[in-house]
This record gives structure tokens, C-alpha cells and sequence, in this order.
């Protein structure tokens, strides 16, 4: 794995999106929260990981060696907060997180009390239909997949993705349905078996 | 010839109600694609939708089978050879309410060569059929046949399992499609001659990618980079991983639909996945579809929520 970037530029190929910006490199858009990064970075760096299923027919190896190079490039600007504003500067993009936004407005303090040491997706679910928050609109606005939204609900632990992306579904839900992220992933992910 | 649009078309929509043509492809064989068109239909029907399923696995069909049923006294052979004049004669009962079926020729190699004609023929009267949904079970293979079923869908469904060969077949596949799809709206011949010439990996023209392909037309002819620019957008196969088992498993489809996007200027969705499920074979063992066999079964449930998906055109995101 070519974690240093640079020397030999990574070619930006035409074959790629016609954005070939560097959040394009990660399949984001600008604007893309700290979290979608992160787990954006991830998720790419299994897509190119040598021999992955989903590419490793459809690249040659210098080709998913390059894209690999360029996704680290561009997770070493996007991860770093200075780098990331001069870069959104220099490209006219807006800043990160600008509100696409969550509509019921988020009232973290209070529900940061109510939130239990313990959540289940019973109880996710009454919060968010509390607030009058659809599924449909979590899915339309994270671009997480409405199955998974309901799988959580559910408790389905064994079709919901790797803790890693889990966590950040949460987050995502948990911000959109105007509750704390952070606690409400470890209060739901607490439940999870150690061995996932 | 590529089956064009306009061909198929006129009159056929001007009818009643708006049915839609779902198809299966993949590419490669004994990946279960029959058994998911099968299932996919048994759950549309249930859901009170009026279904044809197509067996047009003309090589190796055996939807019948995994419906339950003997092998048919008609087939679409009959049909395309003409021993029947209305493709309604050759439509079988399911047990199940609002689910019919068409079956294959396994009998009859020729019929997987269809000619030109009789594709057009056949088309129409699927198009015809007075239903929801006619489904197609496209079989293995990407000739030209298939890739126009595909092409020609409202729904098309490509499905794969987590192994390498199916994946790679999975992608001959959309490539195939595609610049079949590219090559029928080439307006001239210096354009198909660059189509041509893309579907080559170590073309000449040093074209790599159908976006490439598309940014090289629309030098030579804005407007003809502009219609292809079209046919790309509305070509939208919906992967579905079948016998996953693992979550590693799962998140393929979203490298699949990761990777078109980013390298093939396509955008495919994820439409679900189905677990293996020992519940699926035992059935089959029975010869009966484990959707009625084994209804608890998580290959089951996990139908019932891809078809669902699939009706309402909902798919699993990007997964990050």
C-alpha cells in the first residue's frame, strides 16, 4: 500500500467521474461531514485493496495501485482541517457540514440527558416518530440506504454493515432525528457481541 | 442488428395500462438467477401484481423446475418456431395466484439464436401481454439476444455472487450492454467505428472506459457525444448479490456500484442482497419454491424486501 502521496502524481484519468476532485477520489461530495470522510477513506481503501472483489477485474494493477495513492492523497488533505479549508478555498466549494439540513431542529442538551446508557431500534424509532422524522427523508438526505435504516430499527444486527459504517449510520440518524450522535451510537452499539 | 427502441415500441404502448419488463441477467451460469427470477415473481404476485415469468434461458432453461412444475407441453420454441401463433398459448399456470409462466426450450440450442425478426416478434407480444409484470430469466451468456432483453427492460437486474468469476463476468456483462446500447445510437460510422473499437480493452484507440469512449465521441461530434451522454445515463442496472454470507459479502454490491460509478461513468444501484440459505436448496431438493416451502426462511424475507426495493426503486445507498 502507497501510503506516501505524491511524487508521481496519480493520474486523474477521464475515465473517472467527471469530477475528478479530491472528494471525488473518495466518491463524496463537497461539503461531506469529519464522519463521511472518514468512513468514505475506508470504504475506498477496501474498494482498490489489492485483489478486492469489487475492482480487482475491472483495474489493472497499476490502476488500482494509483487509485489508491490518490485516495490516501486526498484523505490527507480532506482529514486535516487547515488543508481541507485552504483546499475548499482554492476550489470554491463550501465548508464542511453546511446545512442540507435536519428539519426539526436539534435540541442535543436536552435529549443528551434522556438518551439511556442503553438503546435499543424500538426505542430509536419512537424518538424519531416523536419528531415527525421519516425514514425516507434520514435516507434521502445521508444517502443511506432505507433497508438499513429499517434493519436498524429492527435489531437486525446480521444485516447491518461493519461496526465502522454502523456507527456512522447511527450518527447520521441520530443528527437528523435530533438526538446526540455520539451517545446514541454507543448506546445502540452497546449491545453488539464483542466479536463483530 | 441492435433492436431498436422505435421498433418495439409503436402501438405496443399506446394501449391500456403500463406494464413493465424486469429482466435477470449476469452473465454467468449457476449463480441462481433462476431461482431469484422465480422467487422476485413469486413475491410480485403475492403483492397482487399480474406476472409472466420468461424463461428465456434458451439454452439451459429451468424455471419450471424451480417452480415446481413438469416440464411444459409449450414452450417459447413454439412460439418462435411458429407452432403457435399467439405467445399466449404457451403461457403456464403457478400454483400461485397471478403468477404465470413461459417456459424455456431446453430442447432447442437453435432458439438461443434467435434472429432478427422474430426477437422483434417476440418483444411485441411480451409487450403485448395483458399483465403488471413479465420478468425475464435471461440465463448465462452475453450475446446479442440477452443484452437486448436487458437493454430493453424497465428493471434490470444484475446479479452476481461473491466470487471473483462471477464478478468478472458480471462486468462483461455491462460493458457488453452498454456499448451495444452506445453503438445502436451512433449516428454515423466513424462513431460506431469508435464504439467498435472500445469494446476491444487493448484498443488502439487507447479508449479504456465508456466515459473515455464518450469524451472521444463528443470531440469528433458534440451531438452525437451528447446522445450517447444520454444512453449512459438511462442505462441503470440494479446489482443483487445473491448467496452472501458474511457482511464482507454484502458490501460487494456496493463496491460493484462504487466501482461503475468511478470507473465506468454509470450509475447502478445496490437493489439488496440474499443470504445462502440452506432452507433455498432443501426446496429445491423438493422441487418447490422456498418462498411458499420455507416462507420464515431469511432468503425468504430477504426477497421479500429486495422486491419490494425493487418496486418502489429503493436501493441500499452507497454503504459508507
Amino acid at each position: 500500500m502507497a501510503t506516501d502521496a505524491a511524487p508521481q502524481g496519480a493520474p486523474a484519468g477521464p475515465g473517472q467521474d467527471a469530477r475528478d476532485d479530491l472528494y471525488a477520489a473518495l466518491g463524496l461530495e463537497p461539503r461531506a461531514s469529519r464522519d463521511e470522510v472518514e468512513r468514505a477513506y475506508r470504504f475506498s481503501l477496501e474498494l482498490y485493496g489489492e485483489g478486492a472483489l469489487g475492482t480487482y477485474s475491472l483495474l489493472e494493477p497499476a490502476e488500482a495501485e494509483a487509485q489508491r495513492v490518490r485516495v490516501c492523497e486526498a484523505y490527507e488533505v480532506l482529514s486535516d482541517e487547515q488543508k481541507r479549508q485552504a483546499y475548499d478555498a482554492a476550489q470554491g466549494f463550501l465548508p464542511p457540514e453546511t446545512p442540507v439540513l435536519p428539519f426539526p431542529s436539534p435540541k442535543h442538551s436536552r435529549d443528551a440527558q434522556e438518551l439511556p446508557e442503553v438503546l435499543t431500534g424500538a426505542e430509536l424509532r419512537r424518538m424519531r416518530e416523536a419528531r415527525g422524522v421519516s425514514l425516507r427523508h434520514i435516507a434521502s438526505v445521508t444517502k443511506i440506504g432505507l433497508r438499513y435504516l429499517e434493519y436498524l430499527e429492527e435489531d437486525r444486527f446480521q444485516f447491518l454493515p461493519a461496526p465502522v459504517y454502523l456507527r456512522g449510520f447511527l450518527q447520521e440518524y441520530a443528527r437528523l432525528v435530533g438526538i446526540d450522535p455520539r451517545r446514541t451510537a454507543d448506546a445502540y452499539m452497546s449491545r453488539l457481541a464483542p466479536k463483530r | 442488428m441492435a433492436l431498436s427502441v422505435s421498433e418495439v415500441l409503436p402501438g405496443a404502448g399506446a394501449a391500456t395500462t403500463r406494464r413493465q419488463i424486469w429482466s435477470i441477467g449476469g452473465g454467468k451460469g449457476g449463480i441462481g438467477k433462476s431461482l431469484l427470477a422465480a422467487s422476485i415473481g413469486w413475491q410480485l404476485a403475492r403483492m397482487g401484481r399480474r406476472v409472466v415469468l420468461v424463461d428465456a434461458d434458451l439454452g439451459g432453461a429451468n424455471l419450471h423446475t424451480c417452480l415446481g412444475l413438469p416440464a411444459p407441453a409449450r414452450t417459447l420454441a413454439d412460439f418462435i418456431q411458429r407452432r403457435v401463433d399467439s405467445i399466449d398459448e404457451v403461457l403456464t399456470d403457478t400454483q400461485a395466484p397471478g403468477l404465470r409462466v413461459i417456459s424455456g426450450a431446453a430442447d432447442l440450442l437453435s432458439a438461443a439464436n434467435i434472429k432478427h425478426l422474430q426477437k422483434v416478434r417476440v418483444m411485441n407480444q411480451v409487450r403485448a401481454l395483458d399483465v403488471d409484470v413479465v420478468l425475464i430469466d435471461l440465463g448465462a451468456g452475453t450475446s446479442f439476444n440477452i443484452l437486448d432483453f436487458f437493454l430493453l427492460s424497465d428493471v434490470s437486474i444484475l446479479a452476481v455472487v461473491p466470487e471473483p468469476t462471477s464478478i468478472e463476468n458480471g462486468y462483461r456483462f455491462i460493458k457488453s450492454a452498454l456499448y451495444r446500447r452506445l453503438r445502436a445510437v451512433a449516428s454515423n460510422d466513424a462513431v460506431r467505428e469508435l464504439v467498435d473499437a472500445a469494446l476491444d480493452p487493448r484498443n488502439l484507440e487507447g479508449i479504456r472506459t465508456p466515459a473515455e469512449l464518450v469524451a472521444r465521441v463528443e470531440n469528433e461530434d458534440a451531438e452525437s457525444g451528447r446522445a450517447l451522454r444520454r444512453e449512459m445515463a438511462s442505462f441503470q442496472p440494479r446489482f443483487v448479490v445473491n448467496e452472501v454470507r458474511d457482511t464482507a459479502d454484502v458490501a460487494i454490491g456496493h463496491q460493484l456500484v462504487a466501482a461503475c460509478g468511478r470507473h465506468l461513468g454509470l450509475r447502478a444501484s445496490y437493489a439488496g442482497f440474499v443470504h445462502h440459505d440452506d432452507a433455498v436448496w432443501r426446496a429445491v431438493r423438493r422441487r418447490r419454491l422456498f418462498m411458499s416451502d420455507a416462507p420464515t426462511s431469511r432468503a425468504a424475507e430477504e426477497i421479500r424486501q429486495l422486491t419490494r426495493g425493487l418496486v418502489k426503486g429503493e436501493d441500499l445507498g452507497h454503504g459508507y
